[in-house]
C-alpha cells in the first residue's frame, strides 16, 4: 500500500484529481450557500416558512447518500455537475438550520434601537442581521464539509470521468486492494486537513465576535 | 358576535380555507404540492428525468408484481427480503460493539488516547470505500453487505456511548466514591440515566448510516437485494426503475426514522432540560462540538 500511495505521489496527476474534486465540493458549497442563506433567513423569521421548509430540511439528515448520487446521475448523466448538485443539496438543509438558529439569537435591541432610530430595513439587514448570520451560515458549511466531501466522492463514483472518486472506482475495477486504500488514504488526509483549516479560517473570520464567549 | 352569524357572512369560507393554507399544516401541505409540482417541472425539462407519474407508476408495477413492459416482472418483495435480514444482522452487530468500545472509551482515559485516532479515520472513511474493499475481500454475496453495515455503523455508536459516559458529571462520581456506593447502584442510578439518549442517538445514527451501507454494497457487490435490483434498472438505462427505487429508500428509512427512531429517541431524551432549538433537536445532534457528532457516516 505505501508502494501505491508513493507511486500515486510519484506519478503527479493526483494533485489534478484533489483539486477537480474539491473545486466541484467548493461550486457545489456556493450553490448551497446562495439557496440556504435565503432559505434559513425565511424560516429564522416567519413560521410560515418555517413550517413549509421543516419537512424538508430535518428529513434531509437521514437520506442515504447513495440517492443524492442516483439524483445527480439522473438529471446530469456523467459529467461535472453531478457532483456539484449533490454537494449543494446535502449541504444545503446544514446551512439552513443553522442560519434560522443564528436569526433567533440576534440582539433584539439592537435591532429596535435601528428603527428607533430611524434606520431603514435594508441598512438592519447590511449591518445588523447579515454580520449575525454569517458566522452561523459558516458553521453549517464547516459541519457539513465531511458529509459533503464525501458524498461528491460517491457521486464521482457511481458517474464522473474524473476526481477522487473516479479514481478510487478505477481502482477497484481493477481489483486493486493497495490502489482503493492508497487512494482512500490521502482522501481521510485531505478531509482531516481541511476540516481543521476551516475551523481556523472560521476563529479568524469571526474573531470580533469575542463578545459571545465574553458572555 | 357569534360563531353562527360569523358563518353566514359571504367571504367566511375564503377566510377559513386561507387560514388553513396559512397554518402550519397549510405550509407543509403546500411544500408537498410545491415538490411535486418542481418535480414535474425538472422532469419535463430533462429528458432523463421521469415524472412523478411514471415513478408511481412503476413503482406499484414493482411492489404488486405487476408487468414492466415484457421485460421482467416487478420483484419487490423478493429483494426487500434478502435486504432487511442483511441489514438487521449488521446493525445488531455494529450496535454491540459500539457500545462495548464507547463504554470503554468513555471510562478509560489510556483507551481513548489509544482509539481516539483509530476512531477518528473510521468515522472519516466512507461507507463505499467499505463496500468495495468487503466486495474484494469476500467476492459477492451476503458478507459484503453485513460486513459493511458493521464496519460503518460500529464507529458512530461507539462516539456517541462514548460521549454519554464522559456525560456522567465529575462531581456525581467523586460524591459516590467518598459515599462508597455500590458497583452497581451507580451503573443504574448514574452511569444509564446518562447514557440512555446516547444510546438511542448512536442507534439511530447507525440505522441511517447502515441502510446507505446496506444499499452500497449491494450495488456493488450482491447478486440480489434492493440495491442490486436498483443497479438492474440502472444497467438497462430504464431511469424510472432507478429513480423509483430512489423513492422506495427514502420512504423506508423516513418511515423507520420517523415511526420508531425519533419516538424513542425523544422519549429518552425527556428528562433533560429542552434544548435552545427544536430543529436541532429533532436532527438529532446532541451536541455539536466537532464534525464527528454531527457528519452521518454517509
Amino acid at each position: 500500500m505505501w508502494n501505491e500511495i508513493l507511486e500515486i505521489v510519484r506519478g503527479g496527476s493526483w494533485a489534478d484529481d484533489f483539486l477537480i474534486s474539491i473545486s466541484k465540493t467548493f461550486m457545489g458549497f456556493m450553490i448551497a450557500l446562495i439557496v440556504g442563506v435565503p432559505v434559513g433567513y425565511m424560516m429564522g423569521r416567519a413560521g410560515y416558512w418555517k413550517a413549509f421548509f421543516h419537512d424538508g430540511v430535518v428529513g434531509a439528515g437521514s437520506i442515504p447518500g447513495i440517492v443524492y448520487a442516483i439524483i445527480a446521475l439522473v438529471i446530469f448523466g456523467i459529467g461535472f455537475q453531478g457532483p456539484i448538485l449533490a454537494v449543494g443539496l446535502i449541504s444545503m438543509p446544514f446551512i439552513a438550520l443553522n442560519v434560522a438558529e443564528g436569526l433567533e439569537g440576534v440582539d433584539r435591541d439592537l435591532l429596535s434601537m435601528s428603527t428607533a432610530f430611524g434606520r431603514s430595513d435594508r441598512q438592519a439587514l447590511r449591518h445588523i442581521l447579515i454580520p449575525s448570520i454569517m458566522p452561523f451560515a459558516f458553521a453549517g458549511v464547516r459541519l457539513s464539509f465531511a458529509i459533503a466531501w464525501k458524498v461528491e466522492a460517491l457521486t464521482e463514483v457511481f458517474g464522473s470521468s474524473n476526481g477522487v472518486g473516479f479514481q478510487i472506482r478505477f481502482a477497484f475495477q481493477g481489483f486493486s486492494i493497495a490502489g482503493v486504500l492508497a487512494w482512500t488514504l490521502m482522501f481521510i488526509a485531505l478531509l482531516l486537513l481541511i476540516e481543521r483549516g476551516l475551523a481556523i479560517v472560521e476563529r479568524w473570520l469571526f474573531r470580533w465576535r469575542t463578545w459571545e464567549q465574553a458572555a | 358576535m357569534s360563531a353562527a352569524t360569523m358563518s353566514r357572512q359571504p367571504g367566511f369560507a375564503n377566510s377559513s380555507i386561507g387560514r388553513a393554507l396559512r397554518s402550519s399544516w397549510g405550509a407543509r401541505v403546500t411544500s408537498y404540492v410545491a415538490f411535486v409540482v418542481a418535480w414535474q417541472i425538472v422532469g419535463a425539462s430533462f429528458f432523463r428525468v421521469p415524472t412523478p407519474w411514471e415513478t408511481l407508476d412503476f413503482i406499484w408495477r414493482e411492489v404488486s408484481g405487476g408487468d414492466h413492459g415484457g421485460v421482467r416482472p416487478g420483484q419487490f418483495w423478493e429483494h426487500f427480503s434478502a435486504t432487511v435480514p442483511r441489514f438487521a444482522i449488521g446493525i445488531s452487530v455494529a450496535f454491540v460493539i459500539g457500545v462495548v468500545v464507547g463504554l470503554l472509551i468513555g471510562s478509560f482515559s489510556f483507551v481513548r488516547a489509544l482509539l481516539s485516532d483509530v476512531l477518528l479515520v473510521f468515522l472519516a472513511l466512507p461507507a463505499i470505500i467499505w463496500a468495495f474493499l468487503t466486495v474484494m475481500w469476500f467476492g459477492l454475496g451476503w458478507e459484503a453487505p453485513v460486513y459493511t453495515v458493521i464496519l460503518s455503523a460500529a464507529p458512530f455508536v461507539a462516539v456517541n456511548v462514548a460521549q454519554g459516559v464522559r456525560a456522567v458529571s465529575p462531581e456525581l462520581r467523586r460524591m459516590s466514591d467518598a459515599f462508597g456506593v455500590p458497583r452497581n447502584r451507580r451503573i443504574r442510578s448514574m452511569l444509564l440515566p446518562a447514557i440512555t439518549g446516547y444510546l438511542f442517538t448512536g442507534l439511530r445514527f447507525a440505522v441511517i448510516i447502515g441502510w446507505n451501507a446496506v444499499l452500497l454494497a449491494e450495488w456493488f457487490g450482491a447478486v440480489d437485494g434492493v440495491g442490486w435490483r436498483a443497479r438492474l434498472w440502472y444497467d438497462a438505462a430504464r431511469y424510472k426503475g432507478f429513480v423509483g427505487w430512489a423513492i422506495i429508500f427514502i420512504v423506508f428509512i423516513f418511515l423507520l426514522d420517523g415511526l420508531v427512531l425519533s419516538p424513542l429517541q425523544r422519549r429518552a431524551f425527556r428528562w433533560r432540560a429542552s434544548p435552545s432549538s427544536d430543529l436541532k433537536a429533532e436532527v438529532g445532534a446532541v451536541d455539536t462540538e466537532s464534525f464527528t457528532n454531527t457528519a452521518i457516516g454517509l
